[in-house]
């Protein structure tokens, strides 16, 4: 990181460590598709990254018990368990320990597992697995590091991607059709929301959470323009009480939690203001 | 039986951010200025003097990484030492430490 024009996109690319524009699409495509593209991917990940991503449920690591991606991990060997046809390592990278399972089958193997030794740094490309609830890294290879740089650089990597990946798919949530400029790269988002731009829709609770964060935030400017609207009326100013959230609930066929969370974000805006628990009146009579 | 565990880190340190964990696991780079038989005493990416207290390897190269817990805001009490060579970016581990601390902590710890 010497240069001060590090483009991080033209050093990690062409290694298949970021998505590659191809596979840059939503986060919550159907798992068949997203483990197409993702099986593309090599993250470098802490271990502590790791059992977070395989916890159950929506995960980059896991999809449905599948484990898809390759992953590079870089610690030290605690623990080696040598066996006939196998051989497990415990590497611990400082943000927790994994058991790395590389399997023998050919003279190669075993010169590879015969260069590790307990307390060395090593360098590990795997995928993790998942045998009856048992998560191991599944070892393509382990090698031993040498240039000890190798391990600050696997971190700030891993920091990196972490952050190109998050942000990337922040972006890809916002309004389809926006250009994102995300560290000089312009990504058109694929977003599979049929229900965009379908206003008869667009209140509907959904299941794809993509189309549901497009839908939650019309929603939220849909209700408060309605609530807003409603006591704005002259009838409500008049009432020097305000009027309770129970009755706009009422009047505008809303439920009254629904009411009630919209008048808590009108308040903090300062729109309306509460004059007694639960009444509520427009701030600009 | 535990396959994986994150129960037990290591948060990664320069000088000034010893502080903020005392009495935990930490992990830091020295570059070695002087040692004996029970301790080190090196120079943290950041500047300062540190101490780490504890049997070296033999012999102790300009680098030394330490994985020990921080006893004060200037001594670690070792538990693993690794020779780290005798050259080492300093600089970039240095910011590792401050990302790994800051803004990407939960990556780590």
């Amino acid at each position: 990181m010497q240069s001060n024009e590090f483009d991080g996109n033209a050093a990690f690319s062409g290694g298949g460590f970021m998505p590659s524009q191809a596979t840059q699409t939503t986060p919550d495509r159907p798992s068949s598709a997203s483990k197409n593209s993702d099986a593309r991917c090599l993250l470098p990940l802490t271990v502590k990254q790791l059992v977070d991503l395989s916890r159950g449920g929506e995960s980059d690591i896991s999809i449905e018990g599948v484990d898809v991606n390759n992953i590079v991990l870089v610690g030290k060997v605690s623990k080696i368990d040598n066996a006939v046809s196998e051989c497990t390592f415990r590497v611990d990278d400082g943000t927790g320990w994994v058991e790395c399972t590389k399997w023998v089958h050919e003279h190669l193997d075993s010169v590879e597992v015969d260069a590790i030794s307990v307390g060395m740094y090593v360098r590990v490309y795997g995928q993790l697995k998942s045998i009856h609830s048992r998560r191991t890294v599944h070892t393509f290879s382990i090698r031993p590091v040498t240039d000890y740089n190798e391990i600050t650089n696997h971190f700030i990597e891993c920091i990196y991607v972490h952050f190109y990946n998050t942000k990337m798919r922040g972006c890809i949530n916002t309004q389809p059709g926006m250009t994102n400029s995300v560290s000089g790269m312009t990504a058109q988002p694929q977003v599979a929301n049929s229900n965009f731009g379908d206003p008869g829709k667009g209140y509907s609770y959904e299941a794809n959470q993509t189309s549901q964060y497009n839908n939650d935030e019309e929603q939220i400017r849909a209700l408060s323009s309605m609530v807003l609207q409603y006591l704005r009326q002259p009838a409500c100013i008049a009432f020097e009480m305000g009027v309770s959230s129970v009755v706009v609930a009422r009047e505008l066929n809303i439920s009254v939690d629904k009411v009630r969370q919209t008048l808590d974000f009108l308040a903090s805006e300062g729109l309306v203001y509460t004059t007694t628990d639960d009444y509520f009146k427009f701030t600009d009579a | 039986m535990q396959d994986m565990d994150i129960s037990s880190p290591a948060a990664f340190v320069n000088g000034g951010l010893l502080r903020m964990h005392l009495g935990r696991k930490v992990r830091t780079v020295l570059q070695v200025t002087q040692s004996d038989i029970a301790s080190v005493m090196g120079k943290s990416t950041d500047g300062y003097q540190l101490v780490a207290k504890g049997s070296p390897p033999v012999p102790l190269t300009s680098y030394v990484e330490v994985v020990g817990v921080a006893e004060n805001e200037n001594t670690i009490r070792a538990e693993l030492w690794t020779n780290f060579g005798d050259t080492f970016d300093a600089s970039s581990y240095d910011q590792l430490c401050q990302l790994a601390n800051g803004e990407f902590k939960q990556l780590f710890l």
